[in-house]
């Protein structure tokens, strides 16, 4: 028996072309492989996509690739992840369940007596291996199910076993964790929740490569993200962390099924898993310090390691960290580092400066009893900073104002509102806030009117902004 | 228990009379009819305010000498074998005397919300010959701290409880670090669990760490997932054969709010998380006040953390030092290690073998031999995970059942390290403000804070709490038997002390004199405490409180009741 673990494959996440091409293709490559080796059946432990309902050409192409295994004759075992989950609406997954490529192996009845939730097992008919799982959800809300999970009907099954999860198990973590990870696995949880005896746990949403076994926990892996389901997962594709999928391989005849009578409960010979690495990019990667330079330093360093590094047809990922002496971020013209190491045919250029601020713009926190106090106190306190000719965006009107700003941008989406709504209601209590009429903008904004729900479409605002800016002067003018 | 006959209607309030005395020791008559207790509360009515005094003493009292007593005791025990033999009038003659002290002068009508002060210190003698009455709950009406505070239990007066509950300013008290101090089966444990309890019922956010030495704390369980009783005796009213006691895991936002580790593997409950510590979170002060290194040891130690950081200890175990003149180690250039002898280093790893279960394999290679400390990539985590948890507010319970008690300090003093140093940098940083306050509660803490483990200028982790701990939001809650041997210093900044039931007098003559109230006469009072019976000392009450802890079971059976109904969860999809 053959069989392939797959996770987070976050389909959709990539916004520029390049990298979107590359997630698709290590997408493919992965599946190719499967098919070539010719696995018995495929599992996904969540996060295939990005979101719930990923853009159209992303639902498009999966759909292809999904057809194409179909055909192959090769079932492919789904959980839901975090990213892919939507309590509220539909996922792309119940789209490919209904046509029959993929299968949800989260079979759930609940008994009302005593709340408890029980699971039904899914049997890969080749194999006679049965799989069983549970979902993951946003904010690792997911520990309820286990909380509330009937676990002696899943131990006392008989028969080799799999169960799929999303979510991190605290056991599982790193002697250390960095970046990203420090958060996922901040929300982990306690192993002990899983059902014990399985003879494979398929876990998603830890985007490294892990395998451990445990008392009572046999082979509990995490294949990691094939490619970058994070910015910061390409920088660790840039340190040479290993991408790919786990293929999982035992010695015992497939013909029949390989547990026909489903009596030989994890007897059998030890499995063999192996991570299968799926190549993806060349990197460079160039990390400055910022730290106590000025602006121009700053700019001048990254000039001269530019030049020292080879772009040709790798991709470069410059990280800027620290905190200038003086000067602005924007003294600093990323756009032309982009342009210019693409002219000398890097295949993609990610920059993060994220963490890098400059000691002008320093915050100083004020106090308060309460979180509106706290930012209204911190606004007065800073705004001595910030120079306009504008009256109003200046001293305490301009800290009200920047306050009143803030609460109204804070507001969260409402239970089913779309994302284009949320938008444009938001940006209108914005302009209100600000007393900018927003007739004359929506003029240019009929772009976004096709009802494609692309998360990273921000309301097609972008080249409104000179007409915000101007309106904003008329204001500001008329006033003073 | 405060009993009164029913034929006088008019006077049956009045339960006796001020016939002399002096300051803090009144003397009152005891109405006939009556059977004053120990401990109970009396009120004394003045014009504009109450005055509530407590029995501290009772002695017999007669208009007849002695004489006259043995007499007619000699006619009733010899000559009338009726029995009828009384005394005339024997409700006059013969009576009880009751020694009250004043506990607090309270404002007649007066509420905590005036914003004055309902309640002072009483500063004068009541009048000669005015009445006393028992009290009622209206009377005690001031003690109201609002739903926020820390339930704890309800007042007493002498047995009888009396339906005011008694709440503490929960984040001042746990900041100000609570003692309890009560000798086995005196309901110590269902305190524990129920003031557990009722942090998660409050909205403080309280964050706390227990370091649970019986495993009795989550599960309900003595010893965990086995099945026992509760050292209290009392296990679940309603558990049939296989069920098991209540726990805090049966709170309803037990999921949320409570973290419990173990290293036990095997029958665990589901959502026990697996203490498991890498020993690159060992530090060297971590073993203060636990393991008695000597100063040449010591300086060991440091130097060897110094040069290798967070692998001092797998250098330091597997370093060769077998050379012949035990003064020179193989393998290493290291010119400030040489003046270490092997004799030194060995004794070292003797101790670190001992309190972390770390042994050296035949390739020499660091093996753990316990199952907390992992010498390879796993739990290095752990740590910041717990640390995290408390300051989101959470209880956190460590099974340490399964530990040799040193080790079960040092796991205690690396997370209590982290947490301290981590609160004091966001002092320095402004964000403690936000920070919720934390406490850790330890059992048996004379051994870390007893005067024989703090001797010569030894100081360890949570004697530094006990002293400072209270200006970066981290307190102690330490559960003990043994108060007298915990150094005056230390006890004096327990602001909050929870007396149970105590037979041993030097015990209770510690805890009389670091009270915050003036507990001088309560001896006997202390001494007289049934089970589940508490007198709270603390800067936070108006007076030294007899309380009546609730029952744990009780407690947590509604609310488990309602968890299982409205535990609903459906997996979408």
């Amino acid at each position: 028996m053959k069989f392939a673990h797959l996770a987070d494959i976050h389909l959709g996440f990539q916004k520029k072309e390049s990298l979107q091409s590359m997630e698709r293709k290590v997408f493919e490559a992965a599946l190719d492989d499967c098919i070539s080796r010719k696995v018995d059946f495929i599992l996904i432990c969540g996060d295939m996509f990005h979101s719930n309902i990923p853009n159209m050409n992303v639902q498009k192409f999966a759909f292809a690739k999904f057809r194409q295994v179909y055909e192959a004759g090769i079932p492919v075992y789904v959980v839901y992840g975090s990213h892919d989950s939507s309590p509220n609406s539909t996922s792309v997954i119940d789209l490919l369940v209904e046509t029959g490529y993929i299968i949800k192996v989260q079979k759930t009845s609940q008994t009302s007596e005593d709340g408890s939730i029980s699971l039904d097992f899914v049997t890969n008919k080749k194999t006679g291996v049965k799989l069983t799982g549970l979902p993951g959800l946003p904010a690792s809300r997911e520990i309820e199910y286990y909380e509330n999970l009937d676990r002696q009907s899943l131990e006392s099954e008989p028969g080799f076993k799999i169960f799929l999860f999303h979510g991190a198990l605290a056991e599982m973590g790193p002697a250390e964790a960095k970046g990203q990870d420090v958060a996922k696995w901040g929300d982990s949880m306690p192993i002990s929740y899983l059902p014990r005896g399985f003879d494979y746990y398929a876990g998603g949403h830890m985007h490294k490569y892990v395998h451990r076994s445990m008392d009572g926990y046999s082979n509990v892996v995490y294949p990691g993200t094939p490619f970058a389901g994070y910015p910061s997962d390409l920088e660790d594709n840039a340190r040479g962390i290993k991408r790919g999928y786990v293929l999982v391989e035992t010695d015992n005849s497939v013909a029949g099924g390989v547990y026909p009578d489903a009596s030989t409960a994890n007897t059998s010979a030890p499995l063999r898993v192996q991570f299968i690495d799926v190549p993806n990019y060349q990197y460079e990667l160039l990390k400055i310090d910022a730290n106590n330079k000025s602006s121009s330093m700053v700019y001048s360093e990254i000039d001269k390691r530019i030049d020292a590094v080879d772009p040709d047809g790798n991709m470069v990922i410059l990280k800027v960290n620290g905190t200038m002496s003086e000067g602005k971020t924007t003294d600093i013209d990323f756009d032309k580092i982009t342009e210019t190491l693409l002219q000398n045919n890097a295949i993609a250029v990610e920059i993060n400066r994220n963490s890098l601020s400059s000691a002008e713009y320093k915050i100083v926190e004020s106090k308060g009893e309460t979180n509106e106090e706290i930012a209204l106190n911190t606004f007065a306190e800073n705004i001595g900073g910030f120079k306009s000719p504008l009256g109003e965006l200046m001293g305490q009107k301009g800290a009200e104002l920047a306050q009143k700003l803030l609460q109204s941008l804070s507001m969260p989406s409402l239970q089913n509102e779309s994302l284009a709504v949320y938008t444009e209601r938001i940006t209108g209590d914005a302009l209100r806030i600000m007393r900018i009429d927003d007739d004359d903008s929506d003029g240019d904004d009929d772009s976004d009117s096709d009802g494609d729900d692309d998360s990273d479409n921000g309301g097609g605002s972008d080249g409104d902004d000179d007409n915000y800016k101007k309106e904003l002067w008329n204001k500001g003018g008329e006033k003073g | 228990m405060m009993r009164r006959d029913n034929s006088t209607a008019a006077n049956t309030r009045i339960v006796g009379q001020v016939i002399g005395g002096e300051f803090g020791r009144v003397a009152i008559r005891q109405k006939a009819g009556i059977e004053m207790e120990i401990g109970d509360i009396l009120v004394l009515e003045e014009k504009d305010y109450n005055i509530l005094l407590m029995v501290f003493d009772l002695q017999y009292a007669s208009q007849m000498d002695d004489k006259m007593h043995e007499m007619i005791s000699g006619v009733s025990l010899e000559e009338d074998s009726s029995g009828n033999v009384q005394f005339y009038e024997p409700n006059l003659v013969n009576y009880v005397i009751a020694h009250v002290k004043p506990l607090v002068r309270v404002k007649k009508g007066g509420s905590p919300a005036d914003g004055e002060p309902v309640s002072t210190m009483t500063k004068t003698l009541p009048p000669f010959t005015s009445k006393l009455r028992s009290i009622e709950e209206e009377d005690l009406k001031f003690l109201d701290g609002g739903k926020d505070g820390l339930f704890v239990g309800r007042i007493r007066s002498g047995s009888e409880v009396k339906n005011v509950e008694v709440r503490l300013p929960i984040n001042k008290i746990f900041t100000h670090h609570v003692l309890i101090s009560a000798t086995t089966g005196r309901g110590k444990s269902n305190l524990v669990k129920s003031m557990l309890w009722h942090v998660l019922e409050s909205r403080a956010h309280v964050g706390i760490l227990v370091l649970d030495a019986h495993d009795e704390y989550y599960s309900g369980f003595v010893g965990g997932s086995s099945m026992g009783g509760s050292s209290m005796g009392v296990g679940r009213r309603d558990a049939g054969p296989g069920q098991r006691p209540y726990g805090l895991r049966d709170h309803p936002d037990a999921v949320r709010k409570v973290a419990y580790y173990s290293v036990a593997r095997d029958k665990r409950l589901p959502g026990t998380r697996t203490l498991l510590i890498n020993i690159q979170s060992v530090k060297p002060d971590h073993f203060d006040g636990v393991v008695d290194f000597s100063e040449a040891q010591r300086g060991a130690i440091h130097t060897y953390y110094n040069r290798y950081k967070e692998q001092w200890i797998r250098n330091l175990m597997t370093i060769n030092t077998t050379d012949t003149d035990g003064s020179r180690e193989e393998g290493t250039d290291d010119k400030r290690s040489k003046k270490f002898s092997a004799s030194t280093l060995n004794i070292i790893r003797r101790k670190l073998e001992m309190v972390l279960g770390l042994y050296n394999g035949p390739d020499n290679t660091l093996r753990a031999g316990n199952t907390i400390f992992d010498v390879d990539d796993r739990g290095g985590l752990t740590i910041r995970e717990i640390t995290d948890m408390i300051e989101r507010g959470q209880i956190v319970v460590l099974d340490t059942s399964h530990l040799h008690s040193e080790t079960e300090l040092v796991v205690g003093n690396i997370i209590a390290s982290e947490l301290l140093n981590r609160y004091k940098r966001y002092k320095i940083t402004g964000e403690l403000r936000h920070k919720p306050v934390t406490s850790i509660v330890i059992e048996e803490a004379p051994r870390v804070i007893g005067a024989d483990v703090l001797k010569s200028g030894n100081s360890n982790i949570y004697a530094t709490i006990a002293r400072e701990g209270r200006k970066f939001k981290v307190g102690l809650t330490a559960i003990t038997q043994l108060s007298s041997v915990i150094p005056r210093s230390i006890l004096a900044n327990m602001n909050t002390k929870i007396i149970l039931g105590n037979e041993l007098k030097q015990e209770r003559m510690a805890l009389i004199d670091s009270a915050s109230q003036d507990l001088s006469d309560d001896d006997k009072n202390i001494a007289s405490l049934n089970i589940g019976e508490a007198i709270i000392t603390s800067v936070f009450v108006p007076f030294a409180m007899p309380v009546k802890i609730p029952l744990f079971e009780d407690v947590a059976a509604s609310a488990a009741r309602h968890k299982r109904h409205t535990n609903s969860v459906r997996v979408f999809g």
